[in-house]
Parts: C-alpha cells; structure tokens; sequence
C-alpha cells in the first residue's frame, strides 16, 4: 500500500476513515503493515470538508486497490509538445479553469509561486531594459504549467548572461525593444521573496524541451490557450461547456484514444475497482486472441485429416481442396503444409513441395517428417538438375539435403556420385574446349557451320525435351512457343505484345521490327491479294527454290539421317532459310550479270506462274506429309506441332519475301533459347551473316521483282521438268533475237 | 463464479428460444423468485453487464464500444421485459453491435468463443458445426431485433470523452507532483467503466456521470482543489447541482455495494 497516500487521505477525511479501514482492512498484510505508523498520528476531521459516510465507506472497503501502488498506471510526463498539439488539435485545448471558477488574486498568486518549477516556459513582455538585464511582465505560460496569469502583475528579470549573444563585439540587449514578447525558460524562482529569473539560453530547458525556440515571439505564436482565456475573460456568455463543444479537438472522433495515452490509462487492461473485472487476473487463455488461435488450429487439423483420408485413397484433388482449406483456415499450420508438401512432392512439383517443406520447418523447427520430406524431395530435385546437367545446384542441393538429416543414405549416394560426374565433366569441357579451339581455327565452310548449329540444336532439343518432361512450364520452350505462334497466328497483336514483352531484351528489338515490317507488309498484300489474286502471282517473285533443295537434302545423304524425324521440319525450316539466304546473296552478286536473262523470262508469265504453282504444288505437299508426321508425335511435343503449324501456314503464304523472312525469324526464336548459352554466341554471328544478306536480298529481290520471278533460273535444278527448261531457254533465244526490252 | 458456470444450457439453448422464454427464471438468482419484478432484474443485469465487460476485456474491445454495449443493453430491457429474451444472447449481440457502431468491429466468432468460455471455463473451443453456426445465426438475428427495438437508435454520447477534458482541466490546477503520485485518473476511469453495470449509465447525463466519478476519485484521495467563487464541478457543467451529484455519486456506490450480493 502507497503509504503516503493513504495518510494523506485518512489527513483528508478525519478518523472516522481511519476506523472504517481498520474494520474493512483487517485481513489485508499490506494494510496491517502500514496500520501501526498511520494509527500514531490523529486525524482531526476539519471543519470545511464535508465527509460523505458512504464515499468513506467505500474508500474503506476497496483501500486495497486504491491505494495499491500498481494501480496507478499513469507515469508522469513532460507535456512535450503544447505548442504542435495546438496546430493539430487532437483533442480541445481549454483555458484555465480557474479563470471561471474566479480564484481569487491571491490565491491564484500563491498556487503559481508553489507550482512554477525551473525549466517551465513562460511569456512576457518587455517592460523594462537595464544595462544587466531586463524585466518582463508575464502573460501566460506556455509549457509546463497552465494557468492564468496575466492579471497577476508578476515580473521576471532575464539577466544580460541569460541572453545569448550573436556577435562578440555586439551588445545582446540591443536586439531586444520594450514591448517585445519573449518566450523564456524559468531560471530561478525565490517563493519567499517572489522573485523570478527567466533565461534565454537553451541549457535551462529541459532536455526533451529542447525544440522549443526562445527570445522573441510574434503575437500570433502565443498559446492557444492564452487566447482563449482572453476571449473568456472579457465574455462571460462562454462557459467551459460552450468552449469545449467549440473546439475541434472535442469532435475528433478517437479524442478518447489520444487522451487515454496522454493520461497514460491502458483501454486494453483498464482499470476496475470492481473485484471481478481485475484484468489482471483474467487467464491468458480465456482471451480471444488465443482461443481463437487454439479454434482454428484444431478446425485447421480436422480440415488435413479428412485430406489425408482422401489422399489415401487416391483422391488427390479432394486432399489438395482440403490442405488447402486448412491453410486457409490456419495459415502456417505446419501439418497441413506439411501434407500438402508431400503431396506435391508426389505430384512432381518437387519446387511447390520444397517450400511447403520449408515453410513447416519455418514453423517448427523439429518437425521430424517436415525434415525427412524436405530431404528426400531436396535429393528428388537434385537428381533432376543433374539430369539438366546444373550439377553445381545440384550438389548445393544434396548437401542442403544432408545438413537435414546425415543419416539418409540416399543423400549420401547422390552427394558421392555428383563429385565424381563434376570433376568428370569438367575434364571433359577442358578436352572440348580445346578441340573447338581447334575447329574454329579452320576454315569454316557454310556447310560445316549449318552442321555444328544442326549438332548443337540436336543436343539442346534433347536436353529440353528431357526438362521438359519433367517440368512442365520450363521456360524455354514456353517461350519459343508463343514466340513463334503469335508471329504467326495475329501478327497485329504481337506487335503490341511484343512491345511490351521483350522490351529489355536485346535481341529481340531486331526480331520485332523484322516482325512490324513483316506484318505491314502482310497487310497490304492480304488487301491486294484480295482484290487482284490472279496478278499478284505474276506481281510476286515465284519462291526460290528452298522447298525443292530440302526435298533434296532429305534425300539425301548425311545430315539427316542422324536428325529425328519428329524434329526435321524445324530443321528444314532452318535449311532452308539458310539456303534461301545464301543463295540471295549469291543472288544479288550475281544480280547485274543474269539480268538481262531474267529479263527474259518475264515476257512469259503465264509460263513462270505455272512454274510457281508447280512448286509450291510440291512444297505444300512435302510440308503437309511432315505435318501429318508430326501430329501423330506425342502430346508431350504439343509444342514442336505447333511450331511446325506454322511454318505450314507461313510457307503456304503465297509471298515469297515474307516466308522467307519468316522462316529466318522464327529460326532465330527457336535458336535464342536462354538455354542454349553455349552455341548463342555463334548463332548470333550466323545471325548477323544472314541479316546481312537478307537485306541485301530484300533489296534484291524488289529489284527483281518487276523483272519477273526466277531468281534461281540460272542455276542448275534438277527438280524442274527438262521441258520446261527447253521451253525457258526457247523463249530466251526467241526474245533476244526480238530485242524486247523490259520496262 | 459458479453462477455463469452454472448457465452453460442456457446460451447453447439461446438460439432457438430467441422469441420464446425458456424457464431461466431462476437464472436471476436467489432474489428472483421473492422479488421478481425489481431486485431480480437488476441482479441479472448486473450480471450480464459484468459478463459483457469481462468478455469486453478478452476481445481487446475499447472502453467506449463496451460503454456503448452496455447502453445498448439496458436500452433494450428498458423496452422489453427480461422475461421475454435471453439477456445473455442480447449481451453477445449488443458486443457486436458496439463493435460496428464504434467502429472497433469484433468478429462473432471470437465473440462466440470467449462467451463459450465464459459459460464453460476450461473447455476446448467449439468446433465448427451445426452448434456453432446456429449460435452466430442467433447472435446476427438478435443484433437486428435491438435494432428494430431501439428504432435503430444507436449513437449515444459517452462521459468518456468529459471526463477526460475534465482530467486535463482539473489536473492543471493541482500541483504536477501530487497530481503525479495520486492515481486520480485511473480511478475516475474504473468508475466511469464500473458505472455500466447498472441502469445509471442512461439515467444520468453524461457530462453528470464524468463530474461524479472525477467527484468521487478527488474525494476518495483528499485531493483539494482551490477554492473559488464557483465550485469546479459548477464551472464544468452549468447544469449539475450538489444533490444530482450525490445522487450519482450514490447509484454508484449502490453498484458496488451490488458487486459483493452478486458474485
């Protein structure tokens, strides 16, 4: 029991209090305790304060818990900022009470020289300027105590060492003029002989007071409170209630909040003279917080329980609902994460079922099967990064899987043998670094370059594939997917798409404006096939003849013999770009001598356009056979039909340029993999090589495209009907001798 | 406590004897049945207000949205006789209620739970069935029922926000270090909260009810306050007079007086 303050209470009510609590308090040690000390003084009942029997008997019977030294809650604090709190106005800053309670001048006199403490802030005005000094008269407080003073004709002397001087030569009383207002801290305070020193000098605030600026003052800066005494002092229509319900800070709606704090009672665990509603001696378990908690972590185990009775019998989808529903209910339940875990473990998401692991173990470090999941699945996803050959992850992962748990023998295996497949390959790759070195050295033939790219995509397609297989929404081939399919299928749109989906990367800026151009192009031709089909056959350059050259080749020994089957039409699709390339190339070189020939060959239109339709006769044939290969591949390869849909719909198109370019593009897709980082490098030279040419060719082309359409004519072909030829060649003699001359 | 303990049948059964008055007279206690009328009732609603604010306390609810379930509460039974509804189950819905209008919104579920807990200490939490949903049903349906009973009249005006100005006002007149060591705040905050046990929360204003408890907390601590030509409690609110604050003051004291034959 707060000693002091029951005997300053018992002082205040007289003896009767004093007998009361000795029969209410009997029982009570701490009361027994202070009972001898405070039975010693006597306790006359003063005449001016009116006891109230019942307020007696009650102080009387809860003693115990009002004069309990825990009871009081609140700590005393610094009224920090008077000043920015009148700004905001979180709850109605009030005159001084007694301002309407008509104190009386002494009074008021004597409780501020009791009350004024050193490093209170006050308010005055100038009144006088004396060589050491000058006085002020004080207005109002401002931090500290709040009262009304202005009537009290109290003076303050702020020596000439209290004010801060700015220059060293100056006179600091200079700044400083009768009448100004100065905010200054409390010095001093004589109470005998009513004296008090102000200073200007910030090492007489209190530390937390600092921010307070001192010395001059506009008359706007004065507190809040002041102006509101003045306006109550002269009008005595304003009643506390009047102002309170005037102030902003009355209406905000979480005063009682801001107030609490401020007063320093806790709303979570108020206060209670009544016995039951101790907060203190509520259990922590009947609050809701916890029992909650407790409800949803049952609710939660029941939800895992019947998942894991479905997952017993075969029912995955059903346990996924319910794991699921469990961590809804109880997010983190470790045993439902845990379940969950296991079942996409099971599933083969290994990376889903790593972290559901991770997560339980997040939880509870010493879940034993959290552990033993998380190890087998880390191993489970080890094997297959070894099989994508990131052997390093792959053994970063085994370890991980080992720190778990050093007994599993299986982690032990797969640790051993990948330090073995490492340094094995890394010998290797020194071996083959050196035989590249080699190669690169000689003299590359387009020949041996389309065969290292043919290798190397061979290579890599059996990597993806294999990746693919096991993860599903690999990257790679998702992307060279969509990537090949949005050239094709709505070229508008991935034109946009594009824009904002490969931004960043470097290469595709290229491809995308290949593709722009492409699409404008496809547009205007689509109109114009629409309107004129017959002349735009004429219009066109026929094909080169890359359909007829791959017809060949897949006759043809070598190269693709070795290719899978499901996989040549890619291959053709690269062949033949490259062919088609190359042989522009040669083209345009080759373009001002074979002029006057092709020249030629455009007087017969009828003749070439036949010539045009024959072949794309053969070629659409030749693609629709791979197609009808190809579809009956697997589903796995959903991706690879796809593409070769569209290298169908791109060849079929009758325009010669834009499958052309087409096929160079999506060859390029296909060949900037993230994957293949290996054979990037070369690629991209091949790349620039073919840009190059195709440009070149483009130009050639168009050159050539008013002069009719065999490109190719002069070279040998052996697909082409021999009547045919003696018919070209006819007409060519026929025509020289004439001295037709082309537009 | 063994008489909330004892009640475990009767908020279980609440949700389906909403309208219909279940044989929980005897539930007012020992005086129910002698003084059916008057005693009785006050008796359990000093109760049901004690369930309120202990269940208050456990959702982490603030003073003012339980100030207002309380007001909600006795409003209620100030329409309708005691007879008639289960007053736990108008308990836990004016709790809601209160959360909603005070906007500190408090979900059934904990409230569900903590009044289970209430009823059945040391129990395991309700499981999520029939029983449960039921419950909450009954706890939605009641909180529309006040409402329509109290014409949707739900803003009252709480001491709460008085009697901290007053706290201010009257502590800036007293020295800062006897104001310190005297835990004068704390106790006119507990007897404002203590004060909704009874139907004197809506029979006094509010500006009434903040002057009497901060009346009561000076007085129990001797705190003296200068003397001037008008009393402080007279400059705070006109209206008051000394007999309206020894009324209060008496009301109060009745409730604690009530605690002891109660519990």
């Amino acid at each position: 029991m707060d000693r002091e303050l029951l005997k300053h209470c018992l002082v205040f009510h007289g003896e009767s209090l004093l007998s009361k609590v000795k029969c209410e308090q009997k029982e009570n040690p701490d009361f027994q305790a202070v009972i001898s000390d405070l039975s010693k003084a006597s306790y006359e009942r003063r005449d001016d304060v009116k006891s109230n029997p019942l307020v007696e008997q009650f102080v009387a019977r809860k003693a115990d818990i009002l004069f309990c030294p825990s009871w009081r809650t609140a700590t005393h604090r610094e009224e920090e900022d008077e000043e920015e709190d009148a700004a905001a106005e979180p709850y109605a800053i009030m005159p001084p009470l007694e301002i309407f309670m008509e104190v009386s001048y002494e009074e008021r006199r004597a409780m501020l020289y009791r009350d004024l403490e050193r490093g209170d802030v006050v308010i005055g005005r100038i009144n006088n300027i004396r060589e050491y000094g000058f006085f002020l008269t004080l207005l109002c407080t401002a931090v500290g105590l709040k009262r009304d003073i202005e009537d009290l004709e109290l003076s303050a002397l702020c020596h000439i060492r209290e004010i801060p001087s700015t220059g060293s030569h100056d006179d600091p009383l200079s700044y400083y003029q009768t009448g100004d207002i100065i905010r200054a801290a409390v010095k001093d305070i004589d109470r005998y002989q009513e004296k008090i020193t102000v200073s200007l000098q910030k090492a007489s605030l209190s530390p937390i007071m600092q921010h307070i600026k001192l010395g001059v003052v506009a008359s706007d800066e004065l507190p809040k409170h002041y102006s509101l005494s003045l306006r109550a002092a002269t009008d005595t229509s304003q009643t506390y209630e009047s102002i309170l319900r005037g102030c902003h800070g009355y209406h905000n709606p979480s005063v009682v909040d801001y107030l609490l704090e401020k007063v320093g009672i806790s709303d979570t665990h108020p206060p209670s003279v009544m016995r039951g509603l101790q907060s203190q001696f509520f259990k922590e378990e009947d609050f809701a917080s916890v029992i909650r908690k407790k409800q949803s972590a049952s609710w939660a185990l029941k939800c895992v329980r019947s998942g894991v009775d479905h997952f017993k019998h075969g029912r995955h989808v059903e346990a996924m609902n319910e794991y699921n529903k469990a961590l809804d209910i109880d997010t983190n339940n470790v045993e439902a994460l845990v379940a969950r875990g296991a079942l996409y473990a099971n599933k083969g998401s290994i990376m889903k079922a790593i972290t559901d692991f991770e997560l339980a173990l997040d939880n509870c470090p010493d879940h034993r099967n959290a552990k033993k999941y998380l190890c087998q699945t880390l191993v489970e996803r080890g094997r297959q990064l070894e099989e994508q050959e990131k052997l390093v992850t792959a053994e970063g992962l085994y370890r991980r899987a080992l720190d778990l748990d050093d007994a599993s023998a299986e982690a032990q295996e797969a640790l051993r043998k990948i330090t073995e497949t490492i340094q094995k390959s890394i010998r290797l790759r020194e071996e083959a670094l050196q035989k590249d070195q080699v190669t690169v050295k000689s003299g590359q033939t387009s020949a041996d370059k389309l065969r290292k790219i043919l290798k190397e995509e061979k290579r890599l397609k059996r990597k993806q594939k294999r990746s693919a297989s096991s993860s599903p929404s690999s990257s790679p081939s998702s992307r060279s997917s969509s990537s090949s399919s949005s050239s094709s299928s709505s070229r508008r749109r991935s034109k946009k798409k594009k824009k904002k989906k490969h931004k960043s990367e470097q290469g595709s800026r290229r491809h995308r404006r290949v593709s722009s151009r492409e699409s404008r192009r496809s547009e205007e031709e689509k109109g114009r096939k629409d309107s004129k089909e017959e002349e735009e056959e004429e219009w066109y350059p026929a094909p080169s003849n890359t359909s007829a050259s791959f017809l060949n080749r897949k006759g043809g020994p070598g190269l693709e013999e070795e290719v899978e089957e499901r996989r040549s039409s890619q291959l053709y699709a690269l062949s033949a770009d490259y062919d088609r390339s190359d042989s522009l190339c040669k083209g345009r070189k080759r373009g001002d001598k074979e002029q006057d020939k092709m020249k030629s060959s455009r007087n017969s239109p009828e003749r070439a356009e036949r010539e045009n339709r024959g072949r794309d006769e053969s070629r659409r044939s030749s693609i629709e056979e791979n197609t009808r290969r190809r579809t009956s591949c697997s589903s796995t390869e959903a991706e690879n039909s796809q593409k070769v849909n569209v290298n169908q719909v791109e060849v079929r198109r009758p325009d010669r340029r834009s499958s052309c370019e087409g096929g160079g593009y999506r060859n390029r897709g296909w060949q900037e993999h993230p994957d293949n980082g290996q054979m990037e490098k070369e690629g991209r030279e091949e790349r620039a090589e073919r840009e190059s040419s195709r440009s070149g060719g483009g130009s050639s082309l168009r050159s050539q495209g008013s002069g009719g359409s065999l490109t190719s004519a002069g070279r040998p072909r052996k697909d082409l009907p021999s009547n045919l030829l003696d018919i070209f060649s006819q007409i060519a003699q026929f025509e020289k001798e004439k001295g037709i001359k082309p537009k | 406590m063994e008489g909330p303990s004892s009640r475990l049948n009767v908020v279980e059964a609440g949700p389906r004897k909403l309208a219909t008055r279940q044989g929980s007279g005897g539930d007012s206690g020992s005086g129910g049945d002698s003084d059916p009328d008057a005693a009785g009732d006050i008796k359990t609603h000093f109760r049901v207000c004690r369930f309120m604010m202990e269940t208050g306390v456990k959702l982490a609810m603030r003073s003012v949205p339980v100030a207002t379930a309380c007001v909600l509460y006795h409003r209620f039974f100030q329409q309708v006789s005691l007879q008639a509804y289960e007053p736990y189950l108008v308990a836990m819905s004016c709790l809601y209620l209160a959360g909603k209008i005070e906007e500190q919104h408090i979900r059934t579920r904990d409230i569900i739970n903590v009044s289970h807990r209430y009823f059945n200490s040391g129990r395991a939490p309700l499981e999520c069935d029939k029983d449960f949903w039921e419950l909450r049903d009954s706890v939605v349906q009641c909180e529309l029922l006040i409402l329509r009973q109290l014409n949707f009249y739900v803003c009252f005006e709480h001491p709460h926000k008085y009697l901290l100005h007053y706290l201010t006002s009257v502590g800036s007149m007293v020295n800062r270090h006897a104001w310190s060591r005297t835990p004068v705040a704390e106790t006119s905050w507990a007897l404002l909260r203590d004060c909704y046990h009874g139907v004197m929360c809506i029979r006094h204003t509010p500006q009434h009810i903040a002057i009497a408890t901060l009346y009561l907390a000076l007085n129990s601590y001797g705190v003296e306050l200068p003397v001037g030509e008008k009393e402080w409690w007279k400059v705070l609110c006109e209206d008051v007079t000394r007999s309206e604050l020894d009324a209060v003051i008496a009301d109060l004291l009745h409730l604690y007086d009530m605690e002891a034959k109660c519990v």
